[in-house]
């Protein structure tokens, strides 16, 4: 393939993502963080921000070119000029813009995502507990996707495949995807692209094959948004686009900052000025656990799989499969209307069968597989083969995966084995 | 409302990038009005052509590729015409058979036309799509799908989610060839919908149902034809439905009703199946789920819903029975396993129970010829033997009632489960007491419609008495044991109540009335 770019990761960051890896395992200690960050100066002081004018793709910015992200859908990522380099959106954001990442992610295809939140100067995120973090109007959070040779060596060689946009305009969030078809730029591409035979070596050292597909802007909506049960035949209320991984049970965990910083990315933020009401007691805070491909499940605890488990079925499958819970009233995921809601915050106990627990499938189903959730037999749970097979009818999640995640259905194939027996498990 | 940005500017952008089939943008899209109720446009607008349905496309259409020839890859001209729309937007796809590699997601339309030029002249073929869905529409209002077909999705043919006001006519949905486990699974799907009009549409070969709405309110399924799908219409936990004018024909099931557990909208009601011909229902179950249960000759059926209305119905020669009453204790009859496994839905109002289902003047005929599926082998076993109330092998009963749930409630057994139901659907007068007279499921003036000498062999089959003082099957630890009560239909003794006639079902589809007090009022079968 033509279009691609191999990035080499920057030298100055391997280290600090090793760091990361290692160091912030379960137990990310909040209080032991290294230097705050400089205190005065917020961390998007001098960033800029919109004037309200109607942008333009060709104008010439110091730092993030605001109003054409407010109002233009420019042809190529370089017009906002988010990036110290135009041709790499993996680091260095102009300023205004600021690292993070989650500590279980939605697995994409085994790419590493780069990700940064811009906010305009003057403005502040808002502190949730359990929703998204609210992000002010002209807000932009970039996630590049890059495929690394190795997923064992996340700071080696990798292809730069797609850089997405959510950009919050006066009248909501708005996504843009954009494909980076040469090294020099990436290239708006609302109608997706398709890539084929893209190849990495997994974590058990096996070379792996499968098509890669950069989403049409008009995917986005079906993870990134909440929809309102339409409680009448009047009812015109409309679905409501949203970002999902900035929340603060996933950014509750330590960062290794460009320029050396190890520290909590809620607290890093807060104390720059840019997150405004975050407890002052961090433990107050919920924390999703950290679940990676490095992780041994084998080895966890109960207590630690079951957290893992949950935080991971959470950020895979939760945005669509949501309903209620810390919703505003009246509204659910996109598949809020399945019998399925694997949300965090859900407890189990309660409903197992929320979890697919003895359910029989109603939209689908599969000879074999009776149940969702088979409490002791995930071989014949239907949720775990939705989440192995590439079988377009029945794969899941239905976007962004194009080859098993064998990581974490290891993870949630150990999870239902050790869920408490129920009425559908196989007797003893 | 989100405001609409620079579309053409992106058509501009995209066009000059790859050089795609697509033209005929206006430069605002915003001026509205179109011929989309499938009447003349507004005046200024001049008609370009006529679909094969009579629907008027002006020339201030959104054409997408149209100089595609046969066989071209239409699917980034589709993908672009479809993002970030103008409101009242008609979308006018090529005329021909054109392939689609990726599913067709459209976010928040209002007020969008996408039109074919008939429902066999436009013909989107998906079996080489990437994606799952062919169409799926996400919230939005006013949306009309017209004139064209939707050939072998790898998942569902056209799926609506949270819209209010969908309009689905003249449109396929078709999986060629024998029906097959790995056809997709529903054609056309409106779910978690207000306001569902699906007319004159026919749906082929999907291995679920061919036309379902699920969780969704104000609906009318008019003239369509549903053929060798595993369900052929399906209505599952939807309220205000009428079904009618439709025909059902070759599918594993033909005309469903179905409350099913667990889901969102935990139930449905007030659904009427009038006037529909639903025959030659015989077609083996490829299917899995609770749909892959149903029995392979079965022409209606309802499944734990209550509050159904089946009249004037055509329903002939499915081979195991023209229309099955049964509650959920059917599928599961683990009743000691409900409050665990279902305790959440039974609070939202979902019961395995159904009350107050009512089938008259119907015409029935030539059913039972050969019954069969693994849910009633039992059943079957019995009455085909003499191992029935009548000592004697009998035709296999065209009215089924399964009645446990009936007996259950009224025993008492379920009783406890009142204490799980949730305050809201108390209100709304769910509960396990005893069957009052307004619960009863009925059956009268239906009419039987076979020839001599076979005239004698159309029967009503209750598998439980639903009266405990006629429980004489008892096993060791006193649960009732199947009864299978037959006698025949005309002139029987079972099921014979009346119920008070239920209300018609109304969809308002851009500020007009569809159904029978709308469109409809001159029509027929609603006098009926």
């Amino acid at each position: 393939m033509k279009n691609k770019k191999i990035t080499t990761a920057a030298i100055l960051a391997t280290s600090f993502f090793l760091t990361a890896c290692g160091g912030s395992g379960s137990g990310g200690d909040d209080s032991e963080g290294g230097t705050p960050p400089p205190a005065g100066s917020a961390l998007n002081a001098g960033a800029g921000s919109p004037t309200g004018a109607e942008g333009s793709c060709g104008a010439t910015t110091t730092g993030v070119n605001w109003d054409a992200l407010m109002t233009e859908i420019c042809p190529k990522l370089s017009d906002y000029n988010l990036f110290a380099d135009a041709t790499d959106p993996t680091t260095a954001p102009a300023r205004g813009g600021v690292p993070y990442d989650l500590s279980t992610a939605l697995f994409s295809d085994y790419t590493s995502k780069y990700r940064f939140i811009f906010v305009p100067e003057g403005k502040t995120i808002s502190y949730n507990a359990s929703e998204v973090l609210e992000f002010p109007v002209g807000t932009v959070i970039t996630k590049t996707f890059a495929l690394p040779e190795n997923t064992a060596v996340r700071d080696g060689e990798e292809l730069v495949i797609e850089t997405r946009l959510l950009i919050h305009r006066s009248d909501g969030w708005f996504a843009l995807p954009y494909y980076w078809s040469s090294d020099s730029d990436a290239v708006l591409a609302i109608a997706g692209k398709r890539l084929t035979d893209l190849t990495t070596i997994n974590n058990q050292g096996q070379q792996i094959t499968f098509d890669y597909s950069v989403p049409k802007a008009g995917d986005c909506s079906s993870c990134h948004s909440i929809v309102p049960n339409l409680s009448g035949s009047g009812d015109d209320r409309e679905q409501i686009f949203l970002p999902i991984g900035p929340k603060a049970r996933y950014l509750n965990k330590d960062y290794a900052y460009a320029d050396g910083t190890v520290y909590n990315q809620l607290q890093f933020m807060a104390e720059g000025e840019l997150l405004t009401g975050l407890p002052f007691d961090l433990q107050t805070v919920e924390k999703a656990p950290v679940f990676n491909d490095q992780v041994p499940v084998a080895s966890l605890a109960p207590s630690q799989l079951d957290d893992a488990a949950r935080a991971y079925l959470d950020i895979n499958c939760a945005h669509c499969h949501r309903a209620d819970l810390t919703l505003p009233t009246d509204y659910a995921g996109p598949a809020g209307s399945s019998g399925v809601q694997l949300e965090y915050n859900r407890d189990y106990a309660d409903s197992p069968g929320k979890f697919g627990v003895c359910k029989t499938p109603v939209a689908g189903g599969k000879d074999g597989y009776p149940f969702d959730v088979i409490p002791g037999n995930a071989a014949e749970s239907y949720l775990l083969f939705r989440m192995t097979t590439d079988d377009n009818r029945h794969k899941m999640p239905e976007l962004a995966r194009n080859t098993a995640h064998l990581e974490g259905t290891a993870l949630i194939r150990s999870w239902i084995d050790q869920l408490p027996v129920a009425s559908c498990s196989p007797v003893p | 409302m989100r405001q609409k940005v620079k579309l053409s500017k992106i058509f501009t952008i995209s066009a000059l990038a790859s050089g795609l089939l697509l033209a005929g943008c206006g430069d605002d899209g915003d001026d509205g009005k179109d011929g989309k109720d499938g009447v003349a446009g507004e005046v200024g607008q001049s008609v370009v052509v006529s679909t094969t349905s009579g629907f008027a496309i002006t020339e201030d259409a959104i054409f997408v590729a149209p100089d595609a020839v046969d066989g071209d890859d239409i699917t980034e001209a589709l993908s672009l015409a479809l993002f970030d729309l103008s409101e009242d937007a008609l979308v006018v796809l090529p005329k021909g058979r054109f392939v689609v590699t990726e599913s067709i997601v459209v976010n928040s339309a209002r007020g969008l036309t996408l039109s074919g030029h008939g429902i066999n002249e436009t013909i989107l073929d998906f079996s080489t799509s990437n994606g799952d869905d062919a169409f799926r529409f996400q919230g939005g209002n006013g949306i009309t799908v017209r004139d064209l077909g939707v050939y072998e999705a790898p998942k569902n043919g056209i799926k609506t989610t949270n819209v209010n006001g969908i309009h689905i006519t003249y449109t396929a949905t078709v999986w060629e060839g024998d029906l097959e486990a790995n056809n997709g699974a529903y054609g056309l799907y409106p779910l978690k919908s207000q306001n569902v009009l699906m007319e004159n549409n026919y749906a082929f070969g999907s291995a679920d149902a061919g036309i379902y709405v699920g969780q969704s309110e104000n609906i009318v399924v008019r003239n369509n034809t549903a053929k060798q799908n595993v369900a052929g219409i399906e209505i599952e936990n939807s309220t205000m439905a009428d079904v009618y004018n439709n025909i059902a024909v070759g599918n594993s099931g033909g005309i469903l009703v179905f409350d099913l557990p667990g889901l969102d909208k935990a139930y449905g009601g007030n659904v009427r199946v009038f006037n529909n011909q639903a025959y030659n229902n015989n077609a083996d179950n490829v299917g899995a789920g609770v749909v892959g249960m149903v029995p392979p000759g079965t022409g209606v059926l309802v499944l734990a819903t209550s509050d159904v209305e089946i009249y004037n119905n055509q329903i002939t020669d499915n081979e195991t029975t023209a229309a099955a009453i049964t509650s959920y204790l059917l599928v599961d009859d683990d009743v000691s396993s409900y409050a665990a496994n279902y305790g959440a839905t039974i609070a939202n109002g979902w019961s395995p129970t159904l009350k107050n289902v009512y089938l008259h003047n119907n015409t029935i005929a030539r059913n039972g010829a050969n019954p069969r599926g693994a849910l009633l082998a039992p059943v079957i076993g019995g009455y085909t033997s003499g191992m029935n109330s009548s000592g004697m092998a009998q035709t296999f009963p065209a009215i089924l009632y399964g009645g446990i749930g009936e007996l259950l409630s009224n025993t008492g057994t379920l009783g406890a489960f009142n204490g799980i139901v949730g305050p809201d659907a108390a209100a709304d007068g769910v509960n396990y007491d005893p069957y009052g007279p307004g619960d009863l499921i009925c059956a009268n003036s239906n009419i039987n419609g076979n020839a001599a000498p076979d005239y004698e062999n159309v029967n009503t089959g209750l598998v439980y008495p639903t009266n405990p003082a006629d429980l004489t099957l008892v096993d060791g630890d006193g649960n009732p044991q199947p009864h299978l009560l037959i006698d025949r239909m005309v002139n029987n003794t079972y099921l014979n109540c009346v119920q008070p006639r239920l209300a018609p079902a109304e969809v308002n589809f851009r500020n007009t009335i569809y159904g029978c007090t709308g469109d409809d009022l001159a029509e027929a079968a609603c006098a009926l």
